[in-house]
């Protein structure tokens, strides 16, 4: 049996001994079959609330009456946000952004009821999910397995002795650090397992999955690497612990925080309010269909009646009120997009900026990979915003063409006791509008929005490695 | 000099102890400034309401001028409201950075409008907010734990402390020893949060509760990290042991209460609030209109003399439909702001039995910045929608011409309410 075989035995053996350590895998590891359980039932329940939502939706939008079109795109559509099938094990942003939305005419508003709002202040003391455990609560663990792994030998004198009966420094610390690893391994399976069953839902793809899986084995890796170096540098047992729980402090719990708010000084976003004045003001610019005078919907005019061949709108074969209201959404929507990329463009460059400080706390890349892979990070929210707006337009633009087309002009003029009748057109057509569908990221989307985040913790990885060669070897030159 | 003294000058020449310090100080002055800057640009935001609204309001006046109708002014004009900060929010930024504190609305269904958000990142509200809260209630404990972990077992560890305790008023020592550190940690943590809080006008009271119930907070750890130690263990042990009660208390047990609160006090209401509104408002449509005047009416007796409606559309029936659809639904709001409060109280009630809750709760209370807070500015805001539907009403009931002018005589959201 090898010397590092050995070390590694009986590292273990000492941890098996340890009554503190052994409650405390024990503890961490209900912790982790809680989270694996509470989050599993927390986003079925979700699931099947905003399933039951949207098909109540659903029904309303077609059991609609005869009605005028304009009606219907003020009468709207609500839509739901599906969960992504890895979101129990990593909900991501989705507490924090609104899970509906109502869709309408000329107006875009915002996702509602989500979590945060609806939330005591505890839910900003962090979300108790798989992800959380291995990110925050294992690296915490390995900590106290691991600190004394070397500097204990160091402190009580054991180290000499152990190099001068032939073993050398590099089996002594992979053996210790293969110890470690092992328990990394040990306490990291119930979570993986958990996953591995959320993994197993409809939708879930293998590529993500494995992102995930590299992407956390990697980080407990840097963890157990990290821990033996420190372990090795330091020569006193307690120093060792301080400085990593200091470690553990600043990259797990203080620098997650810390770069948000400077990202979010260095780049802030327009409010809503701002952004609705400026889209009005652009609007009045643009065209204005309030205004008879307005020189964009007078081109527009001449344009459809010269296209038609006709002098007035009242001899248009379609309803001139409906072309209209088509015209009008194009620009308003163009409008929307234009706002809506320069708002996506300053989030991402705030998110970019946090990605940023992962080379200072690879937990904060991890996070985003975890997001990132799992369709539960801002990218995957804003796909819903995008889709959603997609739909909106497409709803609204149908009912007005039904407008254009089903509606007469003298109809929709007309202000007599029977005009309302006339100006209905079956409830049919309701039946007929498409539903909404969110189109899920393909696998490849969400693997290359991660792969940013695996790459500064592999970074970590390697940088950590070759410390601990280096600590290693000045170990053995002792 | 005083013992006392010597106890200090002892603490600070220990490199690990001074640097602790120090770190805390500057982390506590940083949270402090973070979260000035924040409340600053909220505070900024808030002041750039009016020329925007002023811009806004003119274009409406111009082509509402035209038809001098006060049901187009209505419909068409929005009416900011506001949450200004409280001059202690800076401390604890609460729900401030994903709850909207401008919200603008008009005399339609208040239902519809009331539970908009305002545009945030939530990747950057997911970790938290870095204010002195955060510090207080996270960061301090650790420090404490690195401070007293070793109060003894250090001495015990080099072979001291049995000669210190064979001395005279030995029991003192240890008692200065942890006064001592025990006054410069609260310092290190409340110094720059006195400046701050000075700084922004906070009143004296709240200054000084704040500053005791950091102390206690602290006291809290300290006791716990002397229970520990009691126990006769190594410095070692002690941190290990220490730090993961740290993590439960400060982590695990308030994020499993969430869950628990959560799945306890369902508010299943705010979608359903929203589709049922939206049913009501547009059914509208589909029946007689007197029988949406009648029910209005019955309810609001003040504009029941009103002209009777003719077959054209009239505002005043539009406007009538949008309050009957706000009233068919006031049962689900009533029962989702009880669910909110249910779920806030439980919370709260934690706080009293763990410290790291209630501090939380208590600043974010003091500060105003948590869900109460919230929903004490929605009550504010469906009084000013109050006011602005009696304003509107009065002209488009009676068909009192609209003028440029009458823009002005708009109710104003006061801030207070």
């Amino acid at each position: 049996m090898s010397a590092m075989t050995l070390i590694a035995r009986d590292e273990l053996r000492l941890m098996r001994r340890n009554h503190v350590a052994v409650t405390a895998v024990l503890l961490l590891l209900l912790l982790t079959v809680v989270a694996v359980a509470t989050a599993w039932t927390h986003q079925q329940g979700i699931a099947e609330t905003r399933a039951r939502h949207q098909r109540a939706a659903n029904a309303a939008f077609e059991a609609q009456p005869d009605r005028h079109p304009h009606r219907v795109v003020h009468y709207g559509h609500f839509i739901f946000r599906p969960l992504s099938p890895l979101a129990a094990f990593d909900p991501g942003v989705d507490p924090f952004t609104g899970n509906t939305m109502f869709l309408e005419g000329h107006r875009q508003n915002t996702s509602n009821f989500g979590d945060v709002l609806q939330s005591s202040l505890l839910v900003r003391f962090g979300q108790l999910t798989p992800a959380f455990v291995l990110q925050a609560a294992v690296p915490l663990l390995l900590i106290f397995l691991g600190y004394g792994a070397v500097a204990r030998e160091t402190e009580r004198g054991t180290l000499r002795p152990l190099l001068l009966q032939g073993a050398a420094a590099w089996s002594i610390v992979l053996g210790k650090l293969a110890a470690l690893g092992l328990v990394a391994g040990v306490v990291g399976v119930p979570a993986m397992i958990g996953f591995a069953l959320i993994a197993g839902q409809p939708g879930a793809s293998i590529g993500p999955i494995a992102l995930i899986i590299i992407a956390y084995g990697a980080y407990l890796a840097l963890w157990s690497v990290a821990i033996t170096l420190v372990s090795t540098l330091v020569r006193r047992r307690r120093d060792a612990l301080l400085a990593l729980l200091a470690i553990w402090a600043v990259t797990v719990v203080l620098l997650p925080r810390v770069a948000p708010d400077v990202a979010g000084q260095i780049y802030p976003l327009a409010n809503r309010l701002q952004t609705d004045v400026a889209i009005a003001r652009d609007l009045r610019w643009l065209g204005d269909s309030h205004n008879p005078d307005d020189p964009h919907f007078a081109r527009f005019k001449a344009d459809v009646l010269r296209r038609y061949g006709v002098t007035r709108v009242e001899d248009l074969p379609v309803n001139y009120k409906g072309l209209l209201a088509i015209e009008g959404e194009a620009i308003t929507s163009r409008l929307f997009d234009r706002y809506a990329r320069e708002s996506y463009a300053a989030h991402a460059a705030q998110n970019r900026m946090v990605l940023g400080f992962g080379l200072l706390s690879p937990t904060i890349a991890l996070r985003q990979v975890s997001m990132a892979s799992a369709g539960t990070d801002f990218g995957g929210h804003q796909r819903f915003l995008e889709q959603a707006e997609r739909y909106r337009y497409d709803l609204v633009q149908r009912l007005n063409q039904l407008q254009a087309d089903q509606v007469s002009y003298a109809d929709d003029t007309a202000v007599d006791a029977g005009a309302d009748r006339r100006k209905r057109i079956g409830a049919d057509h309701w039946q007929r509008m498409p539903v909404f569908t969110f189109t899920p990221p393909t696998p490849a989307t969400l693997v290359a929005a991660g792969l940013q985040g695996l790459a500064i913790i592999a970074g970590w990885l390697v940088a950590a490695t070759l410390m601990l060669t280096a600590a290693t070897r000045r170990l053995g030159a002792k | 000099m005083p013992l006392w003294m010597h106890e200090a000058q002892l603490l600070l020449r220990s490199r690990w102890a001074a640097a602790a310090l120090a770190l805390l100080a500057i982390l506590s002055a940083a949270a402090v400034a973070a979260g000035m800057a924040e409340i600053a640009r909220q505070r900024g935001a808030i002041a750039a309401i009016a020329p925007a609204q002023a811009e806004d309001i003119a274009a409406v006046r111009a082509f509402v001028d035209r038809s001098k109708d006060g049901g187009q002014a209505a419909y068409y004009s929005f009416h900011p409201t506001w949450d200004a900060p409280s001059p202690l929010a800076f401390a604890a930024i609460g729900m401030r950075d994903v709850a909207p504190y401008i919200l603008r609305v008009r005399a339609l269904g208040i239902e519809a409008q009331i539970y908009d958000g305002d545009t945030f990142n939530p990747e950057l509200a997911l970790p938290g907010r870095f204010d002195f809260a955060f510090v207080l209630v996270f960061l301090a404990p650790l420090f404490t734990i690195a401070l007293f972990h070793d109060l003894r077992s250090g001495e015990c560890e080099a072979g001291r402390a049995r000669m210190l305790e064979a001395m005279p008023g030995a029991g003192r020592l240890w008692w200065r020893r942890a006064m001592v550190r025990f006054v410069a940690i609260t310092a290190a943590l409340t110094i720059p949060f006195l400046a701050g809080a000075i700084w922004s006008g906070v009143a004296i009271g709240a200054i000084i509760l704040i500053v005791v119930v950091a102390a206690l907070y602290l006291l809290f750890w300290i006791g716990l990290a002397g229970l520990v130690s009691s126990r006769g263990r190594g410095s070692t042990a002690n941190a290990a042991t220490l730090a993961a009660l740290w993590l439960v208390l400060v982590l695990i047990i308030p994020t499993l209460a969430n869950v628990v609160i959560n799945r306890t006090n369902p508010v299943d209401e705010g979608a359903q609030i929203a589709l049922a509104q939206r049913e009501n408002v547009h059914r509208a449509w589909e029946i007689p209109r007197e029988e949406t005047m009648r029910r209005f009416y019955a309810n609001h007796r003040r504009w029941s003399d009103a002209p009777p409606l003719t077959e054209a559309f009239h505002y005043k029936w539009y406007l009538a439909f949008h309050q009957n659809g706000d009233e068919s639904v006031a049962a689900r709001v009533r029962a989702y702001r009880a669910g909110l409060e249910r779920r806030a109280a439980a919370a709260n009630a934690l706080g009293w039995v763990l410290p790291s809750v209630g501090v939380q709760a208590l600043l974010t209370r003091l500060a105003g910045t948590d869900l109460t807070a919230q929903l004490a500015y929605q009550d504010r805001i469906r009084a000013f929608h109050r006011r602005l539907r009696a304003f509107y009403y009065d002209y488009v009931f009676y068909d009192r011409p609209f003028g440029a002018s009458d823009f002005d005589k708009a109710p104003r959201y006061r801030a207070t309410g």
